[in-house]
């Protein structure tokens, strides 16, 4: 798991950051920078992140005093980083996301796969089929054509390894609606691995 | 109960957490296990999430740590000595 790798220590870490200390405030930034850059990317864009980086810190310092160490201080820097990234795009205009609906899987009449078994799992192997940058490219682009209900959902559960409970919190669900949200980026995202090594979904 | 490849799919991620009802988890398996096409979607289905993942892992570039350090000297008492 990526985000409940957090040290005990940096509650420990935290309190002393509240209590004026700067270089443990340091440590907390230069412990947690990497992985917050990530999420914004996942949640923004490379353009946006950095800006994400910059409000998430900031919040985090004039906070640390209400940071009650009831959490681990990962998940509580994690939320911030979240709300950061979502308010950054909320300002930022993007162009209207758009329906992936095209690559669900298709049933016919009696409720069964259209595809053949072997065209059902080709999606598991497109890493072996497209190098290490195409893939990522598209990837990229993929996550940010998914309508912002799912890719927050998705990017929290799948991509940062968030509990369910966790990302239900931070994005203000349910979990059920989390798990709805999930399963339809999941099936949306499969279909279109699926198509980008010509194999329709 | 029985279920087909398209009801079978709805249940999927609610089956992976472990919230459905014992005998719909059963019956769900007792399709899946017998169906080469559910379970070639289903590895694929689960494989999704991690080929993502690892091709969205952007690394942070040094210019963009500079910058945030340079922001926070700004609006913090942090990073005052470099």
């Amino acid at each position: 798991m990526v985000v409940p790798d957090f040290d005990p220590d940096d509650n420990a870490l935290a309190a002393r950051a509240a209590a004026g200390d700067d270089s443990a405030f340091e440590a907390i930034v230069r412990r947690y920078q990497a992985r917050v850059f990530r999420l914004a990317c996942r949640l923004t864009s490379d353009t946006d992140a950095p800006d994400v980086l910059q409000e998430t810190f900031l919040q985090v310092y004039r906070h640390l005093s209400s940071f009650r160490g009831e959490s681990q201080f990962g998940t509580w820097l994690y939320r911030i980083a979240t709300n950061a990234a979502l308010m950054q795009r909320r300002g930022t205009k993007r162009r209207a996301a758009e329906s992936l609906e095209e690559y669900l899987p298709r049933f016919d009449a009696d409720g069964v796969h259209a595809a053949t078994p072997a065209e059902l799992q080709v999606a598991s192997h497109v890493e072996e089929r497209l190098d290490r940058q195409t893939l990522a490219a598209r990837a990229r682009e993929v996550i940010g054509r998914l309508p912002d209900h799912y890719r927050d959902a998705f990017v929290l559960r799948d991509l940062e390894e968030m509990s369910t409970a966790d990302v239900a919190q931070a994005l203000g669900l349910e979990p059920s609606a989390v798990r709805q949200r999930v399963h339809r980026a999941r099936l949306m995202l499969r279909g279109y691995l699926s198509d980008l090594v010509g194999v329709k979904p | 109960m029985t279920y087909t490849c398209a009801s079978g799919v709805e249940l999927l991620m609610d089956y992976l957490e472990g919230v459905l009802p014992p005998e719909v988890n059963t019956a769900l398996e007792d399709h899946v296990g017998g169906c080469a096409r559910c379970t070639a979607f289903v590895a694929s289905y689960q494989a999704t999430p991690r080929i993502l993942r690892d091709a969205t892992t952007a690394q942070l570039p040094a210019e963009i740590e500079t910058s945030l350090q340079a922001f926070l000297r700004t609006h913090t008492t942090a990073f005052k000595k470099s």
